[in-house]
């Protein structure tokens, strides 16, 4: 029989990792981190709910950080609802947006717009900053890892951009 | 044509609640007061140590026991300070004491006045103003501070009780100072999420730098004040305590404008206590030209350069803009923080009036910026 006291006890011991470091372990920004590092990533992001329809940032708005989506889906889209919507992209559980807004000042460049009601993490520029002073070395490597994730985006643009001049 | 008369109906709804909220609170402003003030203390010791905190965690991989070792240091050196301030103090008095009696003591005002009446020039001098006045008023004061420091006795009773409260406070909020955050962050609506966790940054930024800064700049006014006195001592001054009396004035520097001016107290009434009775030192020249009775010009002229040195050059570059108020409006709300809370409310005020202004801004920008949000 399961008694709550050993549970509380024993907590702790049980070593299968939270939904959140599920998710967090998806993502190209945090390879190759320790369960370690995770336990502290865990700590510092922001868990967010939000409802279908619902803005999780609007076009031009100061942007502070990225988001992670744990449930649910979200698109990104220029333009208003209001019939001329252009969606840029829509994205599910474990991808990633608003990345950019961790290294510039620059305000976002489109709307996020929950497609259904959704669970998201949010990591901003002040935790980063944080876990740079706080721990150096797990903030180098997510820097490091950043800085691959948009060198590779870079890549692939440069790759579009010689097939469309070559046409 | 509806419309503008609804907004100005809401306009007088607005602020008729408002002044029922400042009503209300200045109704129960005496019984809270002591309560807050006690935050607010708990909230900048947690400030000032919670990067230790976390440093230690990080290493020892348990909040409690990081909180504990922190505060079993920072309870170590204030009491080691306190305690070999105290002895040092009681046998200084001690001293003095069985060096000086009272028909000594006033006839060395006596003697003082009549020195200081011979260099003053022939036009102040007036009948009344003989040494006899001159001691028996330096006596009565001197009685009379001493009269007073037997009220101190019950006023620590209640500084006890709130210095305690705010160490509990203080430990509370160090164990739990993310989780607080955390919960204050996750009541954020989602419309003013970014914005709220930016300005929670900023007021902790703000707050945190601006502590520092003045940590810093009272640590280097300590130590100069202590190069400072042991060069006088060079010269002959003969003032023991130096240690303290520097630390003193490190520590009274952060109250602004009056802490200059407290520090130098302690440095003045050794000097007094150390030379009384010393012709050389009660006939002394400030550079050999301005009567100095027991260095005190020399003192009050020390302190003076630490304090250009310290608002001129120190200053701007540690604290620099961490608070960035023009100095006409520091005066102001240092004016009202002491008019509101006396020396506390002085302590207080700067720091207050940064975190408001980061507030109002972010207030401004959220007003200016509503459709993006």
């Amino acid at each position: 029989m399961k008694s709550a006291k050993w549970e509380n006890i024993f907590k702790g011991w049980n070593n299968s990792e939270s939904e959140t470091v599920h998710t967090l372990k998806k993502i190209p920004v945090f390879r190759n981190l320790s369960s370690k590092d995770f336990g502290e990533l865990e700590n510092m992001m922001h868990r967010r709910d939000y409802k279908a329809g619902d803005f999780i940032f609007k076009n031009r708005a100061p942007g502070e950080g990225m988001y992670i989506i744990m449930r649910g889906s979200i698109k990104i889209t220029i333009g208003t609802r209001s019939g001329n919507e252009n969606i840029l992209a829509e994205l599910e559980k474990g991808e990633f947006f608003g990345e950019l807004a961790l290294f510039d000042d620059e305000p976002r460049s489109a709307n996020a717009i929950a497609i259904e009601d959704c669970k998201l993490l949010g990591f901003f520029t002040q935790d980063l900053m944080i876990l740079q002073e706080r721990n150096p070395v797990l903030g180098h490597k997510i820097m490091f890892n950043l800085g691959g994730l948009l060198g590779e985006r870079l890549r692939k643009t440069n790759h579009m951009l010689i097939k469309e001049q070559s046409k | 044509m509806i419309e503008p008369q609804v907004n100005y109906i809401q306009q007088i709804y607005r602020i008729i609640i408002a002044l029922i909220v400042i009503w209300f609170i200045n109704l129960i402003w005496p019984f809270i007061s002591d309560v807050i003030l006690m935050l607010v203390f708990a909230f900048l010791f947690t400030t000032l140590l919670l990067s230790s905190v976390d440093r230690f965690e990080r290493k020892i991989g348990n909040r409690g026991l990081s909180v504990l070792s922190v505060v079993i240091i920072l309870l170590t050196c204030v009491s080691t300070f306190i305690g070999s301030f105290i002895s040092q103090i009681s046998i200084q008095a001690q001293e003095f004491s069985e060096r000086v009696d009272q028909t000594t003591m006033v006839n060395e005002f006596r003697s003082l006045g009549d020195k200081a009446t011979s260099a003053m020039p022939s036009f102040m001098k007036s009948e009344e103003s003989s040494s006899d006045y001159f001691a028996n008023k330096l006596t009565e004061i001197t009685q009379s501070v001493l009269g007073s420091l037997g009220s101190l006795v019950s006023t620590v009773g209640n500084f006890m009780f709130i210095a305690i409260m705010v160490f509990i406070f203080t430990i509370i909020l160090l164990s739990e100072y993310h989780k607080f955050k955390k919960s204050l962050v996750n009541s954020i609506p989602n419309k003013y999420f970014e914005v709220g966790l930016k300005l929670i940054y900023n007021i902790e930024k703000s707050v945190s730098s601006y502590l520092k800064g003045q940590f810093l700049s009272a640590a280097s006014v300590g130590g100069m004040s202590i190069a400072g006195l042991l060069l006088l001592n060079f010269f002959g001054a003969n003032i023991t305590l130096v240690i303290f009396i520097g630390i003193i004035a490190g520590l009274a520097n952060l109250i602004p404008l009056v802490g200059p001016f407290v520090g130098m107290v302690p440095a003045l009434l050794i000097a007094f206590m150390n030379n009384l009775g010393n012709d050389a030192a009660t006939s002394h020249m400030f550079l050999g030209t301005i009567p100095s009775p027991f260095f005190s010009i020399d003192i009050i002229f020390m302190f003076l350069i630490v304090q250009q040195i310290e608002g001129n050059l120190i200053t701007p570059a540690l604290v620099g803009k961490s608070v960035g108020l023009h100095p006409m409006l520091v005066m102001i709300v240092l004016l009202i923080g002491g008019t509101l809370l006396g020396p506390l409310g002085m302590l207080f005020a700067v720091p207050a009036s940064g975190v408001i202004k980061v507030i109002i801004k972010e207030i401004a920008f959220v007003r200016k910026n509503a459709h993006l949000l």
